[in-house]
């Protein structure tokens, strides 16, 4: 399962904040522990470069992308491998719909469109889709052409 | 010039504000009503909508009303053409569709406002719009509705779209949950989707296959074998595929000896696959094999090591991972990768650096633990506490691995005790040192030593307490106590009034426990009286009148001791309530009318506490205390009072679930000629007061037991645990076994909780209890030897029974030791409880004492045969005859 997308501006405030299986007692637990996460490591790393880490039986894979940094959780099936793939068609699709590693500012322009391809990427803690190109036509309606 | 000015402005205006800047829920609720305008703006719509989304991103939560409202007013946005505004009302709605489950809106009245737009998007001749429809109706639907819109997702898990195939299939692997008779009955379109020339379809596809076949090992071994033959096209679905591989050869019960084993050449095929994904898969799959051999390892092993060396750190993560795991079972096959793991320990990343440093501390041989250390004495001062706590740990085991390095390790931790560190980093070191302390003798002088100069310089006064009383129990034990006081005395006069007041404790046990010391503690213990703390000087003179004194408080030295330092036989939290519930009367507090008995914790509590071993914060309950209590408890009461004495009690089994309205547990008492069950009863409702409690046993099936005394509790207010006790009669040496069943009976009466008082008249109610059971085991107590070689050897031959048993084939020799261990009670000696992973045969050995006080070692041989048959022979030494025989019975029996 692929317990939380998590995605926070430089100063640690989350911007888009999705959990799934996670009960509500315990996800600002674990918003507070991702920023952290986040704060003590995340300075001075390029773009997209992927960080690891695990906490309990859990697995995290977080990275930068511009002024926001974004985070994955997952445990089972959901592995650092399986994890730092999904965090790969995150990164690529907002880089998609923003043109380029975002500003603060212009994610939050391009919030509904970004929600929508999350909502593609990710159901309900399963990996559904994960070519870029495909979530950028589906956002829209539009078909996927590959087939 | 005027115009770059301005563009700057622009720049930082921008950067500044936020679409969503002093967003606030009330003023988007009131926005939404936008939605209800007969001429559709979209472009506002999906704004507001953004918006909502923001809120409910933010973890903003909408009432009952407000949910309902949004929820309607969506809706009516089906009407509109819009593309971009349909997308984004399909989202809305799935998101705003858990809220409203939580706020209980029907799912009949969710699904009548929506089922017919988004009946009319599932037959839509738009695939995408297909796709969207069916993800929100599986979020929102029940049994009736699904049954109706079956036929259409049927014929979508089959849709030449793949994105209409993989929406029924996700949303089928979740509607599994809820209703999976429906769900089973989609396997024949599952199946063929499996055969997709779409990547992603085969992969949602397999995972639903499997799901709904999961119980089924003949049709999982099927879909192995037919897809590792076949072609799997994504990454993705082949890590399922290595996944449900390695399940079926954990299940196959073939035999692998002498043979191959099966799916074995899949896995190792998966090595050179392209997708590192699937690499890391089939490896992890071939370390976790049930057995695995050295040859079998071997091409996971390397492959894994390529990966400590690679530039992505997840890759390096996923690679020490799977290592560390590796060392537990087989540290001889990681020792290979050493050189590439000791690299990473200066890793960027702390959690691979922690996992290789906790990697070679496992796999490391005895020699190269000074090289080792010195590595780690390099890399821990710039890693957080976190991951310090973790090497801490594995050095302690390392420790208790190769007592003889205990100089070097003891000294490592000596030295990381005096850097800078928080106090779950401090405590952890100075558990460790207290383990290392209690397990390794050689260890007790230097340890000490390392925690007395600790607390010279400790800004922790929880730790100097634990350290000072921890100094009281095994300072004067050791050759020269004297040099010990100088410390303790130190911080009489540098400490906090809490410190101090430990210190005092601790030399009054020093003066009380070796008699030369006594006159100079007293010197000191006489300076304690002027201390400005109350508490310090109340000690003092507690502990100079009593252990100078005249007679005149307590009689003798031994009573002195047992005052001062003995238990306190009152659970502390049980005491603490009765004082918060005391108040000051003319009736002095009595602490004998303080409940003995913890009151049993919710299951989920008990798992979650007691995982690592604990030192000084919960020292295990010395065995004889406990016994001690149980022993004062139960010759308090007339009826008991002429058992004799008191052989063994168990410890508690739980009656009822957890969180059930009556918790109960019993305690199993054994005497020579009697049994008494002790049931624990706490009463978790405030508006219940139960009166005149019994226990009624039924003993029909332990016919050997008769029934003779019961002792009823009178009254089990609300939270306050009590007991009541049942006593039975057995036959005198024999370990007579049984099953008792249990009915709680008792009378209810209503409380009024305003005012705390129950009404006068009750009700007669029951409630029953699960079966208790008296077994062979419970005539045994767990007493360990300290060499069980010498002790075998003084037991000698004269009452030894030998005999071998078959125990028919088992699928694993560790459960089947543990299982024998289990049986007989006794407790394991020399770490021999634990099977080497793949080991065709073991020795066990076992001591204890037997009902009538009667010494028992036991030699257990195990073999285990190409049929998975194992064979035991077992060897009995003791004290008597009849005993040596009764534990052949237990076995034979």
């Amino acid at each position: 399962m692929l317990l939380a997308v998590l995605i926070a501006n430089s100063e640690g405030n989350i911007l888009v904040e999705r959990f799934n299986g996670v009960p509500g007692e315990e996800r600002l637990h674990w918003r507070s522990f991702l920023v952290k996460l986040g704060a003590d490591n995340l300075q001075g790393v390029k773009n997209e470069e992927l960080l690891v880490a695990c906490h309990k039986s859990v697995y995290i894979v977080y990275t930068v992308l511009g002024h926001v940094s974004i985070y994955l959780v997952g445990k089972d099936e959901y592995d650092e491998l399986a994890l730092s793939e999904a965090i790969f068609v995150v990164t690529s699709a907002i880089k998609d719909v923003c043109g380029k590693p975002p500003t603060e500012r212009l994610f939050l322009d391009k919030y509904g469109r970004i929600c929508l391809c999350i909502d593609e990427i990710v159901w309900k803690g399963l990996l559904e889709n994960t070519d870029k190109d495909r979530i950028k036509r589906l956002i829209r309606l539009k078909p996927p052409t590959e087939f | 010039m005027a115009q770059f000015v301005k563009k700057d402005d622009d720049r930082d205006e921008e950067a500044e504000y936020s679409p969503f800047l002093g967003i606030e829920k009330g003023a988007v609720l009131q926005e939404a009503r936008v939605f209800n305008d007969p001429q559709l703006d979209s472009r506002r719509c999906s704004q507001v909508i953004t918006k909502l989304l923001y809120l409910l991103n933010q973890g903003e939560t909408f009432t009952k009303v407000e949910a309902t409202e949004v929820f309607f007013s969506v809706t009516k946005l089906f009407q509109s053409k819009d593309i971009g505004l349909r997308r984004m009302v399909y989202l809305i709605i799935k998101e705003l569709s858990p809220s409203s489950d939580e706020l209980h809106i029907p799912v009949h009245k969710k699904v009548i406002i929506v089922t017919s737009s988004l009946m009319k998007d599932m037959n839509s001749k738009t695939d995408v719009y297909r796709a969207n429809a069916i993800r929100v109706l599986c979020r929102i639907t029940d049994g009736t509705l699904l049954t109706q819109i079956e036929r259409y997702l049927k014929q979508a898990i089959v849709d030449k779209n793949p994105v209409v195939a993989s929406a029924a299939l996700v949303s089928g692997i979740h509607l599994l949950q809820t209703n999976p008779e429906i769900v089973k009955r989609w396997s024949n379109e599952v199946q063929e989707a499996v055969q997709s020339r779409a990547a992603l379809v085969q992969f949602h596809a397999l995972a639903l296959l499997h799901q709904i076949r999961q119980n089924d090992r003949l049709a999982v071994s099927k879909l192995v074998t037919s897809l590792t033959r076949g072609t799997v096209r994504s990454p993705l679905a082949q890590c399922l595929l290595i996944r449900y591989t390695s399940q079926v050869i954990r299940e196959s019960s073939m035999n692998i000896q002498g043979g191959e084993r099966p799916f074995y050449d899949f896995l190792e095929g998966c090595l050179r696959h392209k997708a590192e994904m699937v690499i890391f898969e089939a490896a992890r799959a071939i370390t976790e094999l049930n057995g695995v051999t050295s040859r079998e390892l071997t091409p996971a092993i390397t492959v894994l090591q390529l990966f400590l060396s690679s530039s992505k750190p997840v890759l390096r993560f996923a690679a020490v991972r799977t290592l560390n795991k590796v060392a537990m079972s087989h540290p001889m096959a990681v020792t290979n990768c050493n050189i590439d793991m000791e690299s990473l320990i200066s890793d960027q990343n702390r959690s691979i650096a922690t996992l290789a440093i906790t990697t070679l501390l496992k796999t490391g041989n005895e020699s190269g633990v000074d090289r080792l250390m010195k590595q780690i004495t390099n890399f821990i001062s710039d890693i957080n506490d976190e991951f310090k706590i973790v090497v801490v740990d594995a050095i302690r085991s390392l420790c208790l691995k190769f007592p003889l390095k205990y100089r070097t390790l003891m000294n490592f931790l000596s030295n990381i005790l005096r850097e800078e560190g928080g106090f779950e980093y401090k405590k952890a070191i100075v558990d460790s040192i207290v383990i290392l302390i209690r397990d390794i003798p050689d260890a007790k002088e230097s340890g000490l030593f390392h925690l007395c100069e600790f607390i010279e310089d400790c800004e922790f006064t929880y730790l100097s307490t634990q350290i000072l009383h921890f100094l009281g129990v095994e300072g004067p034990k050791t050759a020269d106590p004297s040099k010990y006081i100088r410390y303790i005395y130190n911080r009489v006069i540098l400490e906090n009034a809490t410190v101090r007041a430990s210190a005092v404790s601790t030399l009054a046990k020093f003066g009380a426990m070796v008699d030369s010391l006594k006159p100079r503690i007293f010197v000191l213990l006489r300076r304690c009286l002027y201390d400005n703390d109350d508490e310090v000087r109340d000690r003092a003179t507690l502990y100079l009148n009593t252990l100078g004194g005249d007679g005149s408080v307590v009689e003798t030295d031994k009573e002195v001791k047992e005052f001062l330092f003995g238990s306190l036989d009152i659970p502390l939290v049980n005491l603490e309530t009765s004082l918060k519930n005391y108040e000051p009367s003319e009736e002095a507090f009595d602490i004998s009318h303080v409940p003995r008995e913890v009151k049993s914790q919710p299951l989920l509590e008990k798992k979650s506490t007691g995982k690592k071993p604990t030192a000084l914060g919960a020292p295990p309950p010395a065995p004889t205390s406990t016994a001690d209590t149980y022993e004062k408890l139960l010759s308090s009461i007339p009826e008991f009072s002429t058992f004799g004495p008191l052989f063994k009690s168990s410890a508690p089994v739980e009656l009822t679930e957890a969180e059930t309205e009556y918790a109960v547990n019993v305690i199993k008492h054994i005497f020579n000629n009697h049994i008494v069950f002790q049931y624990n009863c706490t009463n978790t409702i405030p508006e219940q007061l139960l009166e005149n409690v019994v226990v009624v046993v039924d003993a029909s099936e332990a016919e050997d037991f008769a029934e003779v005394a019961t002792k009823p509790l009178k009254s089990l207010p609300y939270d306050t645990p009590a007991q009541t006790f049942i006593a039975f009669e057995k036959p005198q040496g024999v370990p007579a076994v049984g099953r008792f069943s249990n009915v709680l009976k008792f009378l209810v009466k209503e409380v009024d909780p305003s005012t705390g008082e129950a009404e006068e008249d009750g009700v007669e109610d029951e409630y029953q209890l699960e079966d208790l059971e008296i077994v062979a085991a419970d005539y045994m107590v767990k007493v360990g030897v300290s060499n069980f070689r010498n002790a075998w050897e003084a037991l000698g031959t004269d009452f030894e029974r030998v005999d071998e048993y078959g125990l028919g084939p088992r699928e694993s020799l560790n459960d089947t030791v543990n299982s024998v261990i289990a049986l007989l009670g006794m407790q394991p000696c020399e770490g021999t409880e634990v099977v080497a992973g793949n080991s065709r045969s073991h020795t066990c050995l076992l001591s204890g004492v037997y009902i009538g006080n009667v010494k028992v070692l036991v030699r257990l041989s195990f073999g285990v045969d190409s049929s998975k048959e194992v064979a035991m022979k077992l060897a009995v030494r003791s004290e008597d005859e009849s005993v040596s025989d009764a534990i052949h019975d237990i076995v034979a029996n």
